[in-house]
């Protein structure tokens, strides 16, 4: 338990020389290394803070482009809408004007078409009525009603307008003519008579008469002068009112 | 002379406790270069384990001085790492600590009362460090003046007589039971050896923090 000042002393010193060696060795490497540690450490956090900054602004700018683009989008498709709407008002106007022209057209066609079966209805009940009307009055006619068709001729004769009686007047006066009288049954001789005096008053010029039977005429008689044919027959009659139907048409 | 572990260079006498420090600032000399040729931001085994045990240093000096740790660091690591290594060199059979010499410790004891004045007057200066000894009421500066010196001694004497009479008593012990004691006696020692260290470090600290700062504390009451 001696105290030796030489030790004490040299102690003092060693341990002096410690610490300028551990300061020297050890301790300012150490601290400088963990000092470049932290450095580097603060560095990438630093730099990660900074990436994550720029992220961030990045974000930001893309989300405000975004909406951007979404507003631009919804101007877009609310302007391309109006368009379709307009054109489609225009294509429903078009196709409305077409359909209403094609229902006049249709309309058109149908009332011609409902005339045209009309007019044949008509036609064929004329034609079925003349047809009725010719078999009734084929077992009806008779005698009788030749007799009154002839002498209904000759009234008619009669009362000829004057234009009609020049007519035969300016025929030729020195040629004979011939008057070919067709009947549904043979002619009384008083009727024969009345009939030649007075084709004898109407025409100047001589005349023979030749006559014949045609049971088509049903009642009544033809009578052919040249060019010129006088008819007071009921089939005469009934082709005419047929003719007639023809005409309407 | 002691143990005969002695040898004289001219008129100086180097004692074994002497000796055994070179041997240890050797031996730290060696560790501190070959731990530190390559340091690198990505540490290895070795690197982590020596950052380590400087960041722990440097944070408990931090914790009580935090505004000139820094300066004090080397003194208060150096303390706490010498005396951790020379307080287990008992562990090697045939060398004794040199902290189990009184003029040792007296000279590290002298260096801690040194460096509190040092560092308290290059911190704060002479006047303001002086002051510190005035207050809170001059009456009490023979009192200042004691604990300067008691503390000192107390620091030499606690480390000495614990290391001495921690070897002593492992020796009788060895002495009487044989070889059955040995393991937990050891594991006594490795203990009492790190706390003393610990111990002696701490108050270092403690005395030197209280001297840099005493000014501030001053004003703050």
């Amino acid at each position: 338990m001696e105290f030796n000042t030489t030790t004490f002393i040299l102690e003092i010193i060693n341990f002096l020389v410690l610490i300028w060696i551990l300061q020297r060795l050890f301790y300012k490497p150490i601290l400088g290394t963990i000092a470049k540690r932290k450095q580097h450490i603060d560095q990438s956090l630093e730099e990660a803070k900074k990436l994550h900054d720029e992220a961030e602004e990045q974000r930001k700018l893309y989300e405000n482009r975004q909406q951007l683009w979404e507003q631009e989008k919804k101007a877009a498709q609310s302007e391309l809408h109006q368009q379709f709407e307009a054109e489609r008002s225009t294509q429903l106007e078009k196709l409305r004007s077409e359909l209403e022209q094609e229902r006049q057209k249709a309309k058109v066609t149908l009332t011609r078409q409902q005339e045209e079966f009309q007019q044949q209805v008509e036609k064929q009940a004329l034609e079925n009525g003349a047809r009725f009307a010719g078999l009734l009055l084929q077992q009806t006619a008779g005698p009788e009603v030749e007799n009154r068709l002839v002498a209904m001729l000759i009234d008619e004769l009669n009362a000829l307008p004057e234009t009609a009686k020049i007519s035969f007047q300016a025929t030729d006066t020195k040629k004979s003519l011939n008057v070919k009288v067709t009947s549904a049954y043979p002619l009384t001789t008083d009727l024969v008579q009345q009939l030649e005096q007075k084709l004898g008053q109407l025409i100047t010029r001589p005349m023979s008469f030749q006559y014949q039977q045609d049971s088509a005429l049903i009642a009544g008689i033809r009578i052919d002068i040249g060019a010129w044919v006088l008819h007071a027959n009921v089939g005469q009659e009934l082709a005419g009112f047929a003719e007639i139907a023809y005409e309407s048409e | 002379m002691e143990n005969g572990y002695s040898f004289a260079v001219g008129s100086l006498i180097i004692s074994l406790s002497v000796i055994t420090t070179w041997g240890i600032m050797l031996v730290l000399t060696l560790t501190a270069w070959l731990s530190t040729r390559r340091l690198t931001l990505f540490p290895g085994a070795i690197q982590t384990v020596v950052e380590s045990i400087v960041a722990a240093i440097d944070e408990a000096i931090l914790a009580v001085a935090p505004e000139h740790g820094r300066q004090i660091m080397p003194f208060i690591a150096s303390l706490w790492i010498f005396l951790t290594i020379a307080n287990l060199v008992s562990l090697i059979p045939g060398l004794h600590s040199p902290t189990r010499d009184l003029s040792v410790t007296s000279a590290l004891a002298v260096l801690v009362f040194f460096s509190v004045h040092w560092f308290g007057i290059k911190t704060q200066g002479l006047k303001k460090y002086l002051h510190h000894y005035l207050t809170p009421s001059p009456i009490l500066l023979p009192f200042h003046i004691i604990s300067e010196f008691t503390r000192t001694l107390a620091l030499a004497i606690r480390l000495f007589g614990n290391m001495m009479s921690l070897e002593m008593a492992a020796m009788l012990i060895l002495l009487v039971a044989g070889f059955l004691a040995p393991i937990p006696i050891l594991m006594l020692h490795i203990i009492e050896a790190l706390v003393q260290a610990y111990i002696f470090g701490m108050l270092a600290l403690i005395y030197l923090a209280g001297a840099i700062q005493s000014q501030q504390l001053n004003s703050q009451e």
